[in-house]
């Protein structure tokens, strides 16, 4: 039982690193990006890639780096230059970005799934309440827990923090106060998907590589995100908890239901709250 | 909703003269139709059109949700899957006669959307684009997890009856019939859609979808018209798959998935989704653009994605929305 919640918690981590960065995004540009499941995909074989060739931290540097250069780059053609538009229109093209990243993705690497290898330093299992768990595993919800703990101290703590939280509740006004929303915007965007970078590589050896494989994600936190209320940081994070943990349970204990329990949680909260969880702010 | 949804209001000419008008035209559009299988002699050609219309049928009905509801749905083709899989799965175990599984299939994916519109129509923009999304995705779960339903993954191939309603059914799935029912159809949903969008209700439902709380304030009621035109939306795309179920004899949980919702909506919006006509001229436009890109077909989903974004960019509007403002700037210079 102890090991199928931690397996949970895994899950829940990943969802949470991508549902973070759409919080984030949504925050300060109001729009739902709809590439960052291709992103997650697209991070995960550039740090296959290297990882494939003995450089496994490597990989999961430069697939960071590089995915937050794509969300700063994101941000300034796409995000920046359609914020006077309709918000449908920004998703709309982002909508286009995933099918131009597929396609990219299918070309480079080709259709076939591959097998991310796990890190030599993570290799191998630790025994917990009696059971063998992967230390890989573990890893993962490290990972997670230090992105949740570093983003939360860094929105409370930090000047810049402080602006971003600011930003998010009302970037107009918070323009007024003399902050530059454009250029907290770009390094908001490109830590957003710098952080789907990040879980694409981390969830790597846990999943199977393939150019479909951030859709299935994307869908999940998106209902972790309306969960927890759009633009909620703690919001993301507890939905993604309670996601991960139906997702596991509900596929030992009740497989016919299991990929229709998020479904129904999300219909469900959205009739009884519709704004979410924790509420919005839009 | 600006830029997506907000047409230009007709002008309030004689309601009659434009109706008249509208019917000139179907009319005109119909015997066309009734005599394209006498003119194009490819069989491939009008099996080729057959699909092209089934696709103007689901863009149209993403984008009368746009036109009518300024919603932007990502799982429209829950409804075109539900049609086509209620017909295929009462027709092969012969639970129903043809007839009335017709009936069921349309009338099924019509209320279950009208309920669901009862409350997506209360949520709106980006969070309405997620949650279609995943209530779309729902459908296709349940129709690929559920093996018993109709071989899950595997789809299901069925027999048609011999007869529907007295019509010998083989024909449905010639390609030079087809072509003249599906287009028929088209041509008299989209009629049907002007005529609804100049009613009152379709009145009613345009003002809830401006401002919600006037339309409230000056007395209407304003969840009953958007669940009523979430109904006529999935409505056509059940028709959709009804016709695409029966022509091909085959059901499969793709009919379901998010990425036919998402071209669907692609094609409405580069047709142009303020315009009634806008999503079918889209669907015809990248049904051409396919042909043309047969040899690249590795990269088609990229060609997709590509004209999407530089539509969206260069002409909100578009295709129909860049030939109004050419005809209107050809009128004035004249």
């Amino acid at each position: 039982m102890a090991i199928q919640l931690l397996n949970g918690i895994v899950y829940g981590g990943l969802l949470y690193l991508l549902a973070v960065g759409l919080v984030l995004i949504f925050g300060l540009r109001e729009v739902v990006n709809f590439a960052h499941g291709a992103l997650f995909m697209l991070g995960s074989y550039i740090g296959f890639t290297l990882a494939a060739a003995g450089h496994w931290w490597l990989g999961l540097l430069v697939s960071v780096v590089a995915m937050a250069a794509v969300g700063c780059l994101l941000d300034v053609l796409v995000f920046r230059s359609l914020r006077k538009h309709d918000h449908i229109v920004t998703v709309l093209i982002t909508f286009g970005l995933l099918l131009i990243l597929e396609t990219v993705v299918t070309v480079t690497w080709g259709k076939a799934y591959l097998s991310y290898p796990v890190p030599k330093l993570l290799d191998g299992t630790v025994t917990i309440a009696g059971s063998p768990f992967p230390i890989y595993r573990l890893f993962i919800i490290v990972v997670s827990l230090l992105v949740a703990g570093g983003l939360a101290a860094w929105l409370r703590y930090t000047r810049m923090g402080l602006y971003v939280r600011a930003a998010s509740t009302n970037a107009h006004v918070t323009s007024i106060q003399g902050i530059d929303v454009d250029r907290l915007s770009l390094v908001v965007v490109g830590l957003g998907t710098a952080l789907a970078g990040l879980s694409g590589v981390v969830a790597g050896p846990l999943l199977t590589l393939s150019p479909t494989m951030g859709n299935y994600i994307l869908i999940d936190s998106f209902i972790v995100v309306v969960i927890g209320g759009l633009g909620s940081f703690a919001g993301a994070f507890f939905a993604a908890l309670l996601i991960g943990q139906i997702h596991n349970l509900g596929a030992i204990y009740l497989p016919w239901a299991a990929t229709m329990l998020p479904f129904l949680l999300m219909i469900g909260i959205l009739i009884w709250r519709p704004t979410g969880f924790a509420g919005s702010r839009t | 909703m600006t830029a997506l949804s907000q047409g230009d209001v007709p002008a309030a000419s004689s309601p009659l003269l434009k109706t008249r008008g509208l019917l000139a035209m179907a009319l005109a559009a119909l015997l066309l139709g009734v005599a394209a299988p006498r003119l194009v002699s490819s069989q491939l050609m009008l099996s080729l059109a057959t699909q092209a219309i089934f696709d103007a049928l689901l863009a149209t009905s993403v984008g009368f949700l746009v036109l009518q509801n300024g919603r932007v749905s990502f799982g429209q083709a829950a409804f075109f899957g539900l049609g086509g899989y209620a017909f295929g799965v009462l027709v092969a175990r012969g639970l129903m006669a043809a007839e009335l599984a017709v009936l069921t299939a349309l009338a099924l994916p019509t209320l279950v959307a009208f309920l669901l519109g009862l409350v997506f129509a209360r949520i709106a923009g980006v969070a309405h684009a997620m949650l279609t999304l995943a209530v779309g995705q729902a459908f296709y779960e349940i129709a690929f997890r559920w093996r018993e339903l109709a071989k899950g993954d595997d789809g299901m191939a069925f027999n048609l009856p011999p007869r529907i309603f007295g019509f010998d059914s083989s024909l449905l799935q010639d390609p030079s019939v087809m072509v003249v029912v599906a287009w028929t159809i088209l041509v008299l949903a989209l009629l049907g859609l002007a005529l609804f969008a100049n009613s009152r209700m379709g009145q009613i439902a345009a003002a809830v979808r401006d401002n919600a709380e006037r339309a409230r304030f000056i007395g209407h009621d304003t969840t009953i018209p958007p669940a009523i035109v979430y109904a006529i939306s999935a409505l056509l795309a059940a028709i959709a798959g009804l016709l695409q179920a029966t022509y091909n004899g085959y059901i499969a949980p793709q009919m379901f998935h998010w990425s036919l919702s998402g071209s669907a909506l692609i094609m409405a919006v580069v047709g142009g989704a303020q315009f009634i006509l806008g999503p079918a001229i889209g669907a015809v436009c990248f049904f051409i653009l396919k042909d043309f890109a047969g040899r690249f077909a590795e990269y088609w989903p990229a060609i997709v994605g590509s004209v999407l974004v530089i539509v969206t960019l260069v002409m909100p509007q578009g295709i129909v929305g860049l030939l109004k403002a050419g005809w209107f700037r050809m009128r004035r210079q004249a």
